[in-house]
């Protein structure tokens, strides 16, 4: 027995000795079925992947496009009551504050798209394969996009190209100034514009012709009017106008022929969950918020009654413009006539936003946050509207810019203008709020164009221009806040 | 040796002079009363024979011959020797031993005598954890010196231990040993409290050190109970009954209130009238009322067996404790635990020592969300039921709050938790006085749940609601025809750990001289490994809790969801300890730990943690002569241990990101992880002295003990600049913290005679804990913070202590445009709103002005008990109270319509009104309510935590009976605090103290029990 013992003990502590108990304590994450970096990016469907996963960020821009509404004077903040999301109301009666979730969202969002981006830009050397440069133009194409939904927003941001940021880098970085942003932009897009197809593979993915108009927009912004003319002019007559207004902004619309660039959607996603929108799902999470309250009646669902059209809004379109009732919801006639019931929210103004709006049967499972409407970030009718302003105000051809604006024009019914100069210069501008009302863009070409002041009640010139940046990141990272905040 | 040869030869002696054998009787009393001593326990030296002298202290002993030696023994006085002459009738009289009675106090890895020791422990016995008769044996920690203890009333929850103050952002939770065993708070609730021996808290580095990168939060070190050797079965029951209930409510508007202050804030804000008629809205709903009640039941019974032969012991119990929830109860909040215990001890030869220990658990349980936090702020306009008797919905609350009735009745989920924790355990004496021990120890945890969450309406459009007021699915229709709908669903998650440790050590003792020295080494492996599936599916039949189930569910496939995660961790380490005295009056300990963890990064693998500690007991050298002082040992002791809050890091890629390509969802990848290979424990520097002293014929004893901690490489995962994007950012050794405090205990104790005895104990708690540095640039990070929309509010910050609110400091009321005008500018305010002052005094009030608001840890902590037998009665109490901590008030929503607390009524309406509460708006311009002082309070508090009367019932003439015991016991029956929320104790994370976001108060329970031995 005791020796029996013996002989136990000492094999048990030989096994342990001899074995190394040091390399016991070695680990890898792989065996917790974890991808490691390190073994990542060795074959293009890696790429692909992580292709998809720059591209996923997109879908996390619906605060960018709702600020582009409601802080202008096209729409009121709305919601259940006035202190439902205080950051949108703040920014609706241009009291906001560096102290905002949504726009450290946008912030937080859109750095995570860049550093996306970055990482791919970092791993580009590991291996070739065939779409490999495609794929890269890509990828430039999308940086461009998150930095200009940036400097669009905050003004002058940090920057940095050439890989993903890590914990060391936190607090190091400082804000270069908005032409230097611009540069990297206008150069990703050119490097986009040589490397994608013309023609899009599939429904989603940028094209040579997407990064055209995206650089368009880009030039325009800095007012670099020939620059813009120019990189427009070939997208002229590529894409046609449907004759509906209306119809683009269905599910039956989207990818359409008007159809330049849309940030897509699906209803199919489950893996939805509250408490982490909006990356959890595939839906589109703005929907929900411009539905009807409390609306039980046919075609619409029911919503959060956010960012609701003006009357000044619904005033400014013809009477015969088509585009009125693609654009705006009377409720109070719509429940008449379809004897339909609805509650009124917070800043009720009987009107809600017609083209970003849930509809019955555009969503499924968790019914809220998975609506299924791509956001349309440029139409050809941008395209026509910028490419007439870029020759109107840089003087480079008023009949062009007259052209294309009435293209715009008769589609949506209403008859054509021949001034000339800065009459035309308004009025392109004027129908820019009609043709894009809902769609977030008026906030940003109120500021582009200087009107802001005299259009928005509570807008401070040389403040309210940019946004501020989000509090956190001006505590952790020293950044100097915009004027006025 | 020579000694034994001498023994030998002695004994072959009395051999060969045998004269006289047979049956030897007698009895066994206490020298000093005279008194008869049951079950001491007579044994005949060197052989197996042996008897327990029985009730009345008398025993029989056959095959006695004259010249066996008889040893008697008893647990608390001197073991007496006893050599059989001629008389086979004796009387023995056996001597208290005031030493002995001191209890042998168990570090784990080794024992030692608590006069021997020169480090800092607190102990806690069988009869304490009696005396409050604990759910969780955490509660029997509260009041000990240098442990803070907080619960939470929610049935089984787990409360936040602190043992000596606050080191650490990440991690302070102490490590938890049972019978040798590791493990954490966690399984806490798998530990039925009845089967508790002992538990020692260990709180100084000279003891932690044993458990080296694991000890650095403390140690509680527990044992079980186990039979005595010659111990006939003995059985003993308990069993109580008792009803909870909510100590008070929260004061909030009564349907007419609410609605006055309702119209008037629409007014104010340029609406109209919401209610036109206040004469017919009376009281209203009183929720509070609804969801409380006051007779939920708590029941324990446990049964236990313990004996043992002559080389076999043994200990068997088993248990149950079910307890209800205070809100609601019945089958939608509940705990019920049963346990089964068998210890067993056997020596399987006379020199190898077999223990095997086993505890077997099983918990159902069921919880509810934020039901407090609805009730506070539903509004009291609406019934609990409508006119059709399905439950009433708001008309006007149409978002995140709920009818908290129908918010329980459409909750619905249980949990199952399985498991086993026990270990083999070899002890085998390699040579005299050295003990090598091998012990395998496991814990295996098994917590299947399930949850439904049926067709529900709150309201149309209402965030909750997934159905038609008829519970319907809301369905639509697309243009192209296709049909979708909302479901009801079932989840089930089966979770799982697995933990074991290996242990193999030697353990040397020997004297020379007045030299004792002992001697300790092990080595340990150990591995942690868990993992969980889970999934749901909707189309739960009949929206039913009755049939949901996977199997049951017959939604689309395409709604399904699978899941599944797991760990694995490991370690070696190596452990020596040496304790040596001289005489017991000079006393030294040196411990030393290496640990190697897969928690640590790839250049920090392992980590050595030496401790050291020196002690003088003055009382036991000669030139000490006083009457007064019975007892004096001066203590020190230093060393490093370390908190294995690490835990490994790689770069990882997750697959989460998905985007769709022409109408399909298409899976991609991100980078999720960064690594740190760098990452390393945290690695604690203590420094502790103290003293204990026994004065006036050891009725008053004294233990004082002051200590200091720096942690150097404090571990946290740094807020990291937003431009980094999203990603999980690595957790880094980038931050300094200081805690040092006092832990005094005060015990008087006197026996007025023999039916009368007295004992109290005082103890009085300080930590002061500071963030010394964070280097990750801001010099802070934000924890926790509430509300919807969420703020921030906690603060661990450099130059403060950990865990501080912060906001802005609200210095009244605007009375008039003149005072708004003269402050400093902050935007939209309007007279009735609230000051905030301009702390930076740049003239603008804004998030700069934002500073220190409160700290929820207290100045210091007092916990004081009282027992008290007198003949047949037994009356033991116990408090506790902090003093100088701060709550921050977080439940109130603040929509428009939610309901309000009272303090609105003391509003200002007008110059004069009020300088606290501020105008009543549905346009809060000013953002009253951002985090301020305003909602700030002192959380002090002083409990009765428990008091218990019992009454003996006279057995001395039963048979069968050994005592009988009823006793009624009262838990939380009275706080003294200002505090206006329900309880001042609230227990969430460490760094998650103080915000009372509807926090579950502790029931005042009052309960009947009885406790037979026989």
């Amino acid at each position: 027995m005791k020796n029996l013992i013996n002989k136990f003990l000492i094999s048990i502590s030989l096994i342990f000795f001899m074995t190394g108990c040091d390399e016991y304590v070695d680990y890898e994450a792989s065996e917790n079925y974890q991808i490691v970096a390190a073994d990542y990016f060795k074959s293009a469907n890696d790429y692909e992947a992580a292709l998809v996963g720059v591209y996923d960020v997109l879908q996390w821009t619906l605060y960018n496009f709702m600020i582009g509404e409601i802080a202008s004077d096209n729409s009121l903040c709305g919601g259940e009551s006035a202190s439902d999301v205080i950051g949108l109301q703040k920014i609706d009666d241009m009291i906001h504050d560096p102290v905002n979730d949504q726009l450290k969202r946008i912030w937080q969002y859109m750095y995570e798209g860049v550093n996306r981006s970055n990482y791919m830009v970092e791993n580009k050397d590991k291996i070739d394969f065939p779409r490999k440069n495609e794929l890269y133009g890509e990828v430039h194409f999308l940086r461009a996009f998150f930095y200009f939904e940036l400097v669009k927003i905050y003004g002058d941001v940090p920057l940095f190209t050439n890989g993903r940021l890590t914990a060391g880098d936190s607090g190091t970085l400082k804000r270069v100034s908005k032409a230097d942003v611009y540069s990297v932009i206008e150069s990703d897009l050119q490097t986009a514009i040589g490397a994608l197809p013309a023609k899009k593979s599939l429904d989603g993915r940028a094209t040579s012709f997407t990064a055209h108009a995206l650089l368009g927009k880009v030039y325009l912004y800095q007012e670099k009017f020939s620059e813009a003319a120019n990189i427009l002019e070939p997208l002229v007559g590529l894409y046609t106008l449907p004759a509906d207004p209306g119809s683009v902004f269905l599910v039956e619309g989207e990818n359409g022929p008007e159809s330049v660039f849309e940030i897509q959607h699906s209803k199919e996603s489950n893996g939805w969950n509250w408490g982490w929108m909006p990356q959890g799902t595939e839906g589109n999470f703005s929907v929900i918020h411009h539905g009807i309250r409390g609306y039980n009646g046919p075609v619409y669902s029911s919503g959060w009654s956010f960012n609701v059209p003006t009357q000044d809004l619904v005033d400014a379109f013809d009477s015969g413009d088509k585009r009125k009732n693609a654009s705006v919801l009377d409720i109070v006639a719509w429940a008449d006539a379809n004897s339909a019931q609805y509650n009124e929210g917070y800043e009720h103004t009987g009107y809600f936003n017609n083209k970003y709006i849930p509809r019955a049967g555009y969503s499924k499972n968790t019914t809220e946050l998975n609506y299924e409407n791509n956001y349309r970030y440029i139409r050809y009718a941008d395209v026509l509207l910028m490419a007439a302003e870029a020759n109107n105000r840089g003087g480079i051809s008023d009949s062009k810019a007259q052209s294309y604006l009435n293209q715009v024009r008769s589609r949506a019914g209403v008859s054509s203008v021949n001034e000339t100069g800065s009459a035309l210069t308004q009025a392109i501008w004027d129908e820019r709020r009609l043709e894009f009302a809902g769609e977030g863009h008026r906030f940003f070409d109120l500021v582009r164009t200087g009107q802001a002041a005299n259009e928005i009640s509570g807008f401070v010139a040389g403040k309210h221009e940019v946004f501020p940046i989000p509090q956190t990141e001006i505590d952790i990272s020293g950044l100097t806040q915009n004027p006025g905040y | 040796m020579k000694r034994q040869i001498f023994n030998f030869l002695l004994l072959l002696g009395f051999y060969t002079m045998t004269a006289q054998s047979g049956t030897i009787t007698g009895s066994v009393t206490d020298s000093n009363n005279n008194d008869a001593l049951p079950g001491v326990n007579v044994i005949v030296k060197t052989t197996t024979n042996g008897t327990n002298t029985d009730f009345n202290g008398n025993f029989s002993l056959d095959n006695v011959k004259t010249g066996d030696v008889l040893v008697f023994s008893y647990l608390g006085y001197k073991t007496l020797e006893y050599s059989v002459s001629d008389s086979f009738n004796i009387s023995i009289s056996l001597e208290e031993d005031v030493e002995a009675l001191e209890q042998v106090v168990v570090l784990g890895y080794v024992s030692q005598k608590a006069s021997n020791i020169s480090g800092a422990v607190s102990t806690v016995g069988a009869d304490d954890v009696d005396k409050i008769k604990p759910v969780r044996m955490e509660d029997a920690l509260q009041g000990l010196p240098g442990v803070n203890m907080f619960s939470n009333g929610s049935p089984g929850s787990k409360p936040t231990v602190i043992i000596r103050g606050i080191t650490s952002y990440t991690g302070n939770d102490p490590l938890v040993i049972v019978d040798g065993i590791s493990q954490s708070l966690d399984d806490m609730n798998s530990l039925e409290p009845s089967d508790i021996e002992t538990i020692s808290v260990l709180k100084d580095a000279s003891t932690t050190a044993l458990y080296g990168v694991k000890g650095g939060n403390g140690v509680i070190v527990i044992t079980t109970k186990n039979g005595s050797r010659n111990q006939e079965a003995k059985f003993t029951f308990n069993t109580s009954y008792g009803q909870q209930s909510p100590e008070k409510t929260i004061g909030v508007l009564n349907a007419s209130e609410y609605a006055a202050i309702l119209n008037e804030m629409s007014l104010s804000s340029g609406g109209g009238l919401i209610f036109s008629d206040l004469s017919n809205l009376g009281e209203g709903t009183d929720w509070q009322k609804e969801i409380f009640r006051i007779d939920a039941p708590i029941i324990t019974n446990n049964l236990s067996v313990s004996g043992g032969s002559n080389n076999t012991s043994y200990f068997i119990s088993a248990g149950f404790t079910g307890q209800e929830g205070i809100i609601y109860g019945g089958d939608k909040q509940y705990f019920d635990r049963s346990t089964f215990r068998a210890n067993f001890n056997t020596d399987l030869s006379s020199k190898l020592n077999m223990q095997i220990s086993n505890r077997y658990t099983n918990i159902k349980d069921s919880g509810l969300g934020d039901i407090i936090f609805n009730a506070l702020n539903m509004s009291p306009t609406t019934p609990v039921y409508a006119d059709d008797g399905s439950y009433a919905i708001s008309n006007t609350i149409t978002q995140e709050i709920k009818n908290p009735m129908a918010q329980i009745a459409n909750s619905y989920g249980e949990g199952n938790t399985n498991s086993i924790s026990g270990k083999f355990e070899l002890q085998y004496d390699l040579l005299k006085d050295l003990k090598i021990t091998s012990r395998l120890g496991y814990t295996y945890v098994n917590i299947k749940s399930k949850g439904f969450n049926p067709y529900q309406f709150y309201g149309v459009g209402h965030n909750a609601t997934n159905a038609n007021a008829d519970l319907t699915p809301i369905t639509s229709t697309d243009a192209d025809g296709n049909v979708t709908q909302t479901w009801n669903s079932v989840n089930e998650n089966s979770t799982s750990y697995f933990n074991y440790t290996y242990d193999i050590n030697a353990n040397y003792n020997f004297s020379i001289d007045d030299h004792n020295l002992s001697v300790f080494a092990g080595f340990q492996i150990a591995k942690n490994t868990g993992g969980a599936v889970y999934g749901s599916k909707v189309g739960v039949p009949f929206n039913s809790w009755t049939y949901a189930d996977l199997s049951s569910a017959t939604g689309p496939q395409d709604e399904e969801t699978t899941g599944s995660w797991q760990f694995v961790g490991r370690s070696v380490s190596m452990i020596a300890r040496a304790e040596y005295d001289f005489n017991e009056k000079y006393l030294a300990s040196v411990t030393v730990r290496r640990d190697g963890s897969t928690s640590f990064g790839e250049n920090n693998k392992f980590g050595i943690f030496p401790s050291a500690s020196l002690g003088w007991v003055a009382s036991n050298e000669d030139f000490f002569n006083s009457n007064a002082i019975n007892f004096l040992k001066i203590r020190a002791s230093y060393g490093t241990v370390g908190n294995d809050n690490a835990s490994s890091q790689f770069g990882t890629i997750t697959t989460f990101p998905k985007y769709t390509f022409g109408g399909n969802i298409i899976t991609g990848s991100a980078l999720d992880g960064i690594p740190n290979l760098d990452v390393s424990w945290e690695n604690q520097v203590q420094a502790n002295v103290g003293f204990d002293l026994r004065m006036f014929d050891s009725k008053v004893s004294l233990t004082v003990d002051y200590f200091k901690k720096t942690v150097d490489d404090l571990l946290f995962n740094p807020t990291l600049s937003l431009y980094l994007g999203t990603p999980n950012y690595p957790s880094a050794n980038i931050g300094k913290t200081e805690t040092s405090g006092i832990d005094v205990n005060l015990g008087y104790k006197t026996d007025s005679s023999k039916d009368i005895s007295f004992a109290t104990n005082i103890s009085f708690t300080t930590a002061d804990n500071l963030v010394k540095e964070i280097a990750n640039g801001d010099k802070y990070i934000w924890g926790a913070g509430y509300g919807i929309p969420y703020n921030n509010l906690v603060r661990f910050q450099e130059g403060e202590s950990p865990g501080i609110f912060w906001g802005y400091l609200a210095d009244g009321i605007f009375q008039n445009q003149s005072e708004v005008d003269s402050h400093a500018t902050q935007p939209n305010a309007q007279p009735g709103d609230i000051r905030f002052v301009d702390v930076n005094g740049d003239g603008v009030v804004n998030a700069d002005d934002r500073t220190k608001i409160g700290d929820p840890f207290a100045d210091f902590s007092i916990g004081w008990n009282l027992n008290l037998n007198v003949y047949n009665f037994d009356l033991s109490v116990t408090t506790y109270g902090t003093f100088g901590n701060d709550i921050f008030r977080g439940f109130e929503r603040n929509l428009n319509y939610t309901n309000k607390p009272v303090t609105v009524l003391a509003r200002w309406t007008g110059e004069g009104t009020s300088n606290f509460e501020p105008r009543a708006t549905f346009v809060d311009s000013n953002n009253n309510v951002r985090p301020s002082t305003r909602y700030v309070e002192d959380g002090s508090y002083f409990k009765i935590k428990n008091v218990q009367l019992g009454y003996n019932f006279n057995v001395s003439n039963s048979k069968n009976l050994d005592a009988v015991r009823l006793y009624l016991q009262g838990k939380n029956l009275m706080t003294f605090t200002d505090y206006t929320g329900y309880d001042p104790e609230m227990s969430y994370g460490v760094l998650d103290t103080g915000i009372d976001r509807g926090n579950y108060p502790s029931p005042r329970t009052v309960s009947v029990g009885l406790n037979v031995k026989f």
